[in-house]
This record gives structure tokens, C-alpha cells and sequence, in this order.
């Protein structure tokens, strides 16, 4: 705006010297001796120069010099000068240009603010995360990687931008199945890999892959955003092998248990045979001898229950009758209990429906859990005149689809806690009897058959077992074969 | 005959192969089936010891050993018991707060439990246990150890 002042006074000096001039020279040509006409011509010309030169100066001053002004903004402008503002005179023709020119630069910093605070926004985000984020053009190429990638992998970003993917791949192949899997989806979520640091260390990255686009909807690269899960990777393994260990303790305990006291007849009646040897009592080593071969039978039994237990189980299924499989029962067993005082009875309906099952199977799933009520109740100490009872009966469900069997004692029971525990191979609370497979074992082949085992049971009043087995055989179970042994002798 | 010994264990077996060796070393053998059994045997027979299993039917190994030692008449009568123990006195002694579930730890709880019982009513001595499978030799041993 100096300039314009300063032109202005220049101006109206210049002005003010030419009118005086003119003067001189009117007051001049007035003096001089020449005729009128010439004179009035004289001071025409005159006039119409100082009038000339005032609307020289006038143009200069209100349009040239705005205009030249307004160029002068906008070259500001141009060369990124965004804080550059005109003067703005109300009075003056050019003030609205200048304001507007104004109003325009105002729009265009707070757009420019604006748009680098979202730049920065981003950068930091990109930056400042320690998520690894790569982004690679279409041509596999990596373009940029953050200081989290820089962190995780060793690589400086100037040493790596512009190389292939492939180079940070521990195996080059698992590039090619992300590529694969961003041909069918935009993102490949949860995608594991192992990369390579610069030292050439494995990482373990799990990434989101996403498809990059530009404003047209063409691909123009992926961008990676991954999280370095090498520890956690290293820990779940630990933590997977711990569990694999502490499982391992469990069932050996359990194997041990049982073995203890199976090995305890083997050495009692090894000390036996020892003795009746040494004093050549035959019936002493007798004894020794049946009660090391007891012992041997019963770790024979363990052994062959163990395998039982890992088979795989499939019911041989045929039309059974639910009624026949418990009468052979009580045949069995009903000896037995009457032997050891308990009173065992059978109650089965005539029209109970025929079931597609295994009998085999179900037969000695029912033995065995009959086995453990007539144990439950030489457990008891009973009242005086107190029977000791086990009952077993079935019945159909009232929706007719399952036929339940119920056995029933009246022994010792058992805790809330142990309750919890009867299915699990090898917890026994008979130290003495069985191979502490029975009751796993049972609930597996029910299991096989589509049915399921409940449990009541209360300690010195009694339990009750409640077997609960399809009528028509469910789909797992009518393959008519016993399967192959996942495990072999 | 020799000091009677009292064996309660409901192993037909456990009971059979220790009468032997206790008669074979001098003592006077008599058994019980189960723990209730085995408290009127206390009562008739008078053991100079008591061979004591602890999981058996009616009365368990603990509960018996509780009621002797309760009974002025009976509290001094030596008791080896026939279960392995060395683990659960263990943890008693270290405390050790493992929280991790188990299957086996309602069985083991239970055990743990009696011990700890017994241990603080100052019942229990690290030497009264025998593990299974019991080395008849081992009993005897400590048979005479307590009664000569």
C-alpha cells in the first residue's frame, strides 16, 4: 500500500505542478503577442494534457495498481505465502475485490490447516502405533512401514521401501496364500505368518490384510496392519505343554493308584510263596501263589480297560429287548448280592418297546453299575433291621422316544464332590476292587448309543443312577461295526 | 504265644499275608474285616498294636484312629497305618497354596483333611504310615520297633 500513496502524492505533486505550469503558460500564451485564435488553441492543448495526464494518473492509481496488487496476492498465494492478506479499503473501487481475495486466502488456510491436522492425524497414528503397518503397491513392492515395523523386524523404512514383499516372508509360499485369499475378499482378518527380521530371526505376525484403493475403486496395493504375537505364540505353547504334562500326572496318579493296590497282592503273596518255600508249608504257597496271580489278573484287567477306554466306541446295534438284558442280569448278578446280604431286585414292565442298541454293550454298562450299588452298600454301616437294597427297573420316558433305566441302592452315596468326579478314568474311591475304569468306561458306551448317565445321590442315604438310552438308534451309532482300536497292544 | 497285633483292613489279601508274617516273627495275629469290626476287636481282644487300613467300608481308618485315641483306655496303643500319607504331610508342612483343580482332589481334600486333623490333636508321627504295596518285611520291622 505504500506504493500507493506514494504514487498518490506523486501524483498530485505532478498534478499540482502541471496545473501551476499550465497557469504559467496560459498567463504566458495570454502575454504573448499572437492573435486570439492561437492563443485559445494554445490553451486548449494545455488543458487537454493536464486533463490527460489527471486521467492517466487516476487510472494508474484505482485500477492498474489494484490489479497489479491483486496479481501480487495471488503470486503470494502461489508460492505457498498462505498468511499473505491485501489491505482492504472500504473507500476505495477495488475494496470489495481485496476483501474477497481475503475471504478466499481465509478459506484456503483453514482448508490447508485443516487438511494437514488430518495429516498429521494419521501419520501419528501411523507412526506412534506399535502395530506393525505396511503398505505394498500392486506390484508386491513395499512402499512405506511404520516405526512399529522398524521395531518388530530390524529394518530401517530407506532400506526396505521399494524391495518385494517377498523378502520378509520366512516362507515365500504363505505370500502367495494371502494373495490368494485378498482375490476373494477385500480383507483377510486374522492372518498368521512368520516373518523374518533383518538378523533373520522368525517372528510370529498375525495380520489384517486390506485391499487398497484409489478415489476410481482400483487396486493400487494392500496395506498390512500386524502384531507381533512371537511371546504370546512362545507362552501358549508352554502353557499347551503344561496342560499336556499336568494331564500326563493326572492319569499316571490315577495308574499308579490303581497299581498300588494291585502290586500289593503280588508282594503279599510273593512274601507268601517265600515263606511256604523256605518252610515247605504247601498250603502257605498255595495262598502266595493264587494271591500273585490275583494281582496279575487284575493289572491284566486294568491293562485291557485302558485299551477299552481309548477305543473308539460304535455300537453293534440291533433290535434289542430292554426286559431280556436286565432278567440276565439278575441271573448273573442276583447270586452274588444274595451272598454278600443284599436283597436285589428287578422290575421290568412287559410292554416296554423294543430298543435298537447294542446289548452286549448296554449288559455290561447296566453289570457295572449294579457291581458298584451292591458295593455301595457293604460301604454302609446300616441301622439294626435295616435291609441292604438294590433295585433296578425301567420304564419308557413319557415322550416314548427313550427307555430309562434306574438302579437303586440304599448304600453309603456319596459327596457333591465325588459325584463330580465318578466319570473321570481312574478316580476311584474303592482302593481295593476294579481298575478305576468301570464308570468311564459305562459312561463312554452309553455315550456311543446317543444316551446319556445322571446321577443322584446323597451320602448314607443311597444313589440312584439313571441311564437314558434312544429307542431308535441315533445316526452316530448304526454303523453295524466295532471300529478300529485307536491304540494297540 | 506273643503280643497280639490287630490287622483292619478289608482286603481279604492285605490281611491274610500280614497274619502270616506277624505269626511267622512271634506276634499273635487277629483281623478285621472293616472298621467297626475292628473297634469291637479293640474292645475284646486288647492289641498290643493296630494294623490300620484307612479306606474301608462302615468306619474308615481315620475315624477309628480318632476314637482310640479320644478313649483313655485305648489312646496309648501303638497304630501303623497302611495308606501312603508322605505326600499330603508334606503339603500340610509346606502349606502350599495350589489352587489347581484336580479330579483326584476331592479323594485327596478328604485325606488331607483327616491329616490335618490328626496333626493338630498331635496325633500324627511321620513314621506311623506304610505305603501300598506293603513290604511285609517293613511292617514287622516296625512292629518290633514299637513293641519289641
Amino acid at each position: 500500500m505504500m506504493n500507493r500513496i506514494t504514487i498518490f502524492w506523486k501524483l498530485g505533486a505532478a498534478f499540482i505542478i502541471l496545473f501551476l505550469i499550465n497557469l504559467l503558460i496560459l498567463e504566458g500564451i495570454h502575454s504573448l503577442d499572437l492573435p486570439s485564435t492561437v492563443r485559445t488553441v494554445l490553451a486548449m492543448v494545455s488543458l487537454v494534457l493536464l486533463a490527460g495526464f489527471g486521467a492517466y494518473g487516476f487510472v494508474r492509481l484505482y485500477v492498474k495498481l489494484p490489479v497489479e496488487q491483486l496479481l501480487a496476492g495471488m503470486q503470494h498465494l502461489a508460492d505457498g505465502e498462505y498468511d499473505f492478506r491485501l489491505e482492504e479499503d472500504e473507500k476505495a473501487e477495488f475494496g470489495p475485490l481485496a476483501s474477497t481475495f481475503n475471504e478466499m486466502a481465509d478459506m484456503l488456510t483453514s482448508s490447508l490447516t485443516e487438511l494437514k491436522r488430518n495429516r498429521d492425524y494419521l501419520e501419528s497414528i501411523f507412526e506412534s502405533s506399535a502395530d506393525l503397518i505396511i503398505t505394498v503397491n500392486a506390484s508386491g513392492n513395499i512402499l512405506t512401514i511404520n516405526t512399529g515395523t522398524v521395531n518388530a523386524l530390524g529394518y530401517k523404512p530407506m532400506e526396505i521401501a521399494g524391495k518385494p514383499i517377498d523378502i520378509l516372508f520366512a516362507n515365500p509360499d504363505e505370500k502367495d496364500v494371502a494373495v490368494q485369499k485378498l482375490r476373494f475378499s477385500e480383507n483377510v482378518i486374522n492372518y498368521e505368518t512368520i516373518f523374518l527380521t533383518k538378523n533373520k530371526e522368525e517372528r510370529n505376525i498375525l495380520f489384517t490384510l486390506t485391499r487398497l484403493r484409489n478415489s476410481t475403486g482400483a487396486v493400487i496395493g494392500t496395506i498390512g496392519i500386524g502384531k507381533d504375537v512371537t511371546e504370546e505364540k512362545h507362552l501358549q505353547m508352554k502353557l499347551i505343554q503344561s496342560q499336556r504334562l499336568a494331564a500326563i500326572g493326572e492319569v499316571f496318579t490315577g495308574i499308579q493308584h490303581s497299581m498300588k493296590n494291585m502290586l500289593n497282592a503280588c508282594k503279599g503273596g510273593a512274601y507268601m510263596v517265600r515263606t511256604g518255600l523256605k518252610k515247605d508249608d504247601r498250603e502257605m504257597l498255595t495262598d502266595g501263589w493264587r494271591m500273585v496271580e490275583e494281582g496279575i489278573y487284575r493289572m491284566t484287567a486294568m491293562s485291557m480297560d485302558m485299551l477299552k477306554y481309548v477305543k473308539e466306541w460304535k455300537p453293534r446295534v440291533e433290535e434289542s429287548r430292554i426286559e431280556k438284558i436286565l432278567l440276565d442280569i439278575e441271573q448273573v448278578i442276583g447270586q452274588t448280592a444274595k451272598d454278600k446280604g443284599v436283597v436285589f431286585g428287578v422290575d421290568v414292565p412287559t410292554d416296554l418297546p423294543s430298543v435298537v442298541c447294542d446289548p452286549k454293550m448296554i449288559h455290561s454298562a447296566i453289570m457295572d453299575i449294579v457291581s458298584n450299588a451292591i458295593d455301595a452298600c457293604l460301604w454302609k454301616d446300616y441301622k439294626q433291621g435295616e435291609i441292604l437294597e438294590v433295585k433296578l427297573s425301567a420304564s419308557t420316558s413319557p415322550e416314548g422316544d427313550m427307555i430309562i433305566i434306574k438302579v437303586k441302592d440304599n448304600g453309603c452315596g456319596m459327596s457333591k464332590s465325588v459325584q463330580e468326579n465318578i466319570f473321570t478314568p481312574f478316580f476311584s474311591t474303592k482302593s481295593k476292587a476294579g481298575t478305576g475304569l468301570g464308570l468311564s468306561i459305562t459312561s463312554r458306551m452309553i455315550d456311543a448309543h446317543g444316551g446319556k448317565i445322571d446321577v443322584e445321590s446323597e451320602v448314607d442315604k443311597g444313589t440312584e443312577f439313571r441311564i437314558s438310552i434312544p429307542v431308535e438308534a441315533s445316526g452316530r451309532n448304526k454303523e453295524i461295526d466295532y471300529g478300529k482300536k485307536s491304540l494297540s497292544s | 504265644m506273643g503280643k497280639k497285633v490287630l490287622v483292619v483292613d478289608d482286603d481279604e489279601n492285605t490281611r491274610k499275608f500280614l497274619s502270616t508274617a506277624l505269626a511267622e516273627n512271634g506276634y499273635e495275629p487277629v483281623t478285621a474285616e472293616n472298621g467297626k469290626v475292628g473297634l469291637e476287636m479293640i474292645q475284646s481282644e486288647k492289641p498290643a498294636l493296630v494294623l490300620l487300613d484307612v479306606m474301608m467300608p462302615k468306619k474308615t481308618g481315620f475315624v477309628l484312629f480318632k476314637q482310640l485315641r479320644r478313649e483313655e483306655e485305648y489312646k496309648d496303643i501303638p497304630v501303623i497305618m497302611l495308606t501312603g500319607v508322605a505326600e499330603v504331610l508334606e503339603d500340610l508342612d509346606s502349606q502350599s497354596g495350589d489352587t489347581h483343580e484336580r479330579p483326584y482332589d476331592a479323594l485327596r481334600e478328604k485325606m488331607r483333611q483327616a491329616i490335618k486333623e490328626m496333626k493338630e490333636e498331635g496325633l500324627v508321627r511321620p513314621d506311623m504310615f506304610i505305603d501300598k504295596p506293603i513290604d511285609p518285611d517293613l511292617v514287622i520291622a516296625k512292629v518290633k520297633e514299637l513293641i519289641g
